[in-house]
């Protein structure tokens, strides 16, 4: 018991996260008969496939202490690309080339940001303008579509009740990046330059590898993502997906990311994504417009700030009235010796 | 005693070499050939009517932009909710039309909602929540909100209405919108330079430290010019909702003008114009000249016979050009980081 209660007090975050996924999952697996039942745990798994890598990629991302705002642009030109392709190359080659462009765009942009030392979402606004108009380009201005509907059909094959190719190809993507961010240097080193960036680069860290690392693997979840959205629904937009962004912030925050960074993991995305995705998933069931959908993310996002901040605000007036604190500790004694020597004189 | 050594003052050229580096210059001179070249050749390109067109196009996205380099240019970055906030106002200002009162309450309601819209984020931003986050949270919510609010339906008012004059009005052979936004770049221009406010939205976005020490908090700054932005971005859903007599919440999401959505390209006219993204430098001429610049590039991409494509990705690339040639100009320079 105490054990659970020490793990709690250090990692509230993710308690509260969890706890926030229970509360939505039995809020709806007690209001509908149908909603705990593995069919729609399947359908739920469907969305984790793509929502879990955008919410995977922007989780990296913020702990960076960078947002990447192309993720959803770059998804829609993967999508256009893997769906163009598939036809006269098949499926693999097709994806291999698209999730290769998309991680080399973000590798790309990460090495930009940190050469050219912006900020990401200065940069991240141009690229996401401009690999709009790439996709435009790719899917010369019109609705792609494949026309061997085989792939499709794998993609969305039920195994294990719950699971597809997808979301099980999903799912190791989580298990790899959470390995690297804990276990190895690189993933140490963004975590260094998210949480205390001059302090890293003071210590020695060269800023480009990071970047280039957290940037890239971002391109790749969101290649991933938009490959997997076109070949399971046959069709790419080159305007579509750009709902993701705001889908994948809210799941990455739920996750227990803090905008300052060096702050939530991988496990936090995953959680923070099957949230989203419970509710998603719920408010479909209950017959709810997809504008609503929407209303209710982004209500969640702003309570999330509103918490974030106000403990901000709240930590700076505790740490004020500690250093005040400790500024009276040190005086007391020192003043009540003057006074002394003013009697003894 | 020695006699004070003084340099003779580099004239253009020479500063010019000592303080671009070999390659802005390469870009920015290959950028203008082919904006010169691309001017020369379009067909009906240089003419009196064409000019007109381009202001127009510019007038609706300049006018927002002149609103965002307000938060801009106080170190707020940008909002991610302009279009979403258009949305909301547009639906809110056609249901009052719609329901019969006049122009003058519908014009009031409407902005009052923006104020209420832009100030609620402006607190959270002051408090010292991140623009982007909290914006792109805004953003979900109120189109949210105008969406249930018409019910994703089309609302449209009958002509003739009392906001024609604003939509499809002329004046002086200049459409009302275009007059509308010379107007608002002037005020906004006069506003940034000549007044106490105008003053401080620079300190605060140049130095925060320097504005918090002076006694200028962002808190207030960033309710102001968060609620500036909302108002502009209200006026130019006032003025479309004028134009075509109707609301919906998507007239300003997908394929609004030629690129994409709204707000980036509100976003890509400020950092074309040339502002700092990071704050304290620019000014809401720039944005103007901006929306002005991105017009008559698409104009002229229009009179070659591009598609949308092309045309936006010259955007992204305009956008992704300023930022590199900004960054490198300012290298070392404090308003970097």
């Amino acid at each position: 018991m105490d054990k659970i209660k020490n793990w709690v007090v250090e990692n509230h975050d993710l308690a509260f996260a969890i706890l926030l996924a229970i509360c939505v999952y039995g809020y709806f697996a007690l209001t509908n008969e149908y909603f705990a039942t593995h069919r729609t745990g399947f359908a739920i798994m469907e969305r984790f496939a793509v929502l879990g890598l955008v919410g995977l990629a922007l989780t990296l991302c913020i702990i960076a202490g960078e947002i990447d705002l192309s993720i959803g642009s770059n998804a829609a030109l993967a999508a256009v690309v893997v769906v163009r392709f598939t036809d006269s190359l098949g499926a693999f080659p097709a994806l291999f080339i698209a999730v290769s462009i998309s991680t080399l765009i973000g590798a790309i942009q990460g090495y930009f940001i940190a050469y050219l030392r912006v900020r990401a979402i200065v940069l991240t606004v141009g690229t996401l303008m401009l690999l709009r108009g790439v996709a435009l380009f790719a899917a010369e201005e019109k609705t792609v579509m494949l026309t061997d509907f085989r792939v499709p059909d794998f993609i969305s094959t039920k195994m294990l009740w719950y699971f597809s190719p997808a979301s099980l190809l999903v799912i190791a993507m989580f298990v790899v990046v959470g390995l690297f961010m804990s276990y190895t240097r690189y993933g140490r080193e963004i975590y260094a330059i998210g949480g205390a960036r001059k302090e890293a680069v003071a210590a020695g860290i060269d800023l480009k590898r990071p970047m280039i690392i957290v940037f890239a693997i971002s391109g790749l979840c969101a290649g991933l993502g938009g490959c997997i959205i076109g070949l399971r629904s046959g069709t790419a937009q080159a305007l579509g997906l750009q709902y993701v962004l705001l889908a994948g912030t809210v799941a990455a925050f739920i996750g227990g990311v803090s905008i300052l960074g060096g702050k939530g993991g991988v496990i936090g995305a995953a959680i923070g994504t099957l949230t989203v995705n419970f509710l998603n998933t719920g408010l479909v069931f209950n017959v709810t417009p997809a504008f609503m959908v929407q209303l209710y993310l982004g209500v969640l996002l702003m309570i999330v700030i509103m918490f974030q901040t106000g403990s901000r605000i709240f930590d700076d007036y505790q740490r004020r009235q500690q250093i005040l604190f400790d500024v009276d500790a040190r005086k007391a004694p020192l003043l009540a010796r003057k006074a002394e020597s003013l009697k003894r004189q | 005693m020695s006699a004070p050594i003084t340099q003779p003052t580099p004239n253009w050229l020479e500063r010019m070499v000592r303080d671009y580096s070999a390659f802005v210059v390469a870009l920015v001179a290959a950028f203008m050939v082919i904006f010169f070249i691309g001017m020369a050749t379009a067909p009906n390109f240089l003419t009196l009517f064409n000019l007109k067109t381009i202001i127009r196009d510019a007038a609706l996205v300049g006018i927002m932009a002149i609103g965002l380099t307000f938060v801009t240019l106080s170190g707020n970055f940008f909002l991610l909710s302009l279009k979403e906030t258009a949305a909301l106002s547009i639906v809110a200002f056609a249901t009052s039309m719609s329901a019969g009162y006049g122009f003058e309450i519908s014009f009031l309601f409407t902005m009052v909602i923006a104020l209420i819209s832009g100030m609620s984020q402006g607190v959270l931003i002051g408090l010292g929540g991140n623009p982007i986050v909290v914006t792109l949270g805004a953003a979900g919510l109120l189109f949210g909100l105008g969406s249930y609010w018409s019910d994703n339906l089309v609302i449209s008012f009958r002509r003739p209405h009392g906001a024609e004059w604003l939509g499809t009005g002329s004046f002086l052979g200049l459409p009302n919108i275009t007059v509308a936004f010379i107007l608002i770049a002037i005020a906004a221009e006069m506003t940034l330079r000549y007044t106490t406010f105008g003053r401080q939205v620079y300190l605060i976005g140049a130095n925060r430290a320097a504005g918090k020490a002076t006694g200028h908090e962002n808190f207030g700054m960033a309710i102001k010019t968060c609620a500036i932005a909302s108002v502009c971005a209200a006026f130019v859903a006032i003025a479309f909702s004028a134009q075509v007599s109707s609301a919906h919440v998507n007239y300003f999401s997908s394929e609004f003008g030629s690129s994409g959505d709204m707000t980036i390209m509100v976003i890509a006219t400020v950092m074309v114009g040339g502002n700092s993204i990071m704050g304290g430098y620019g000014s809401t001429l720039r944005s103007s000249f901006g929306a002005v610049f991105i017009s008559t590039v698409d104009n002229m991409m229009v009179l070659h016979g591009f598609n949308s494509g092309p045309r936006v990705l010259a955007v992204g690339l305009m956008i992704v050009f300023s930022i590199m040639v900004f960054a490198l100009v300012r290298r070392g320079s404090r308003s970097q980081e």
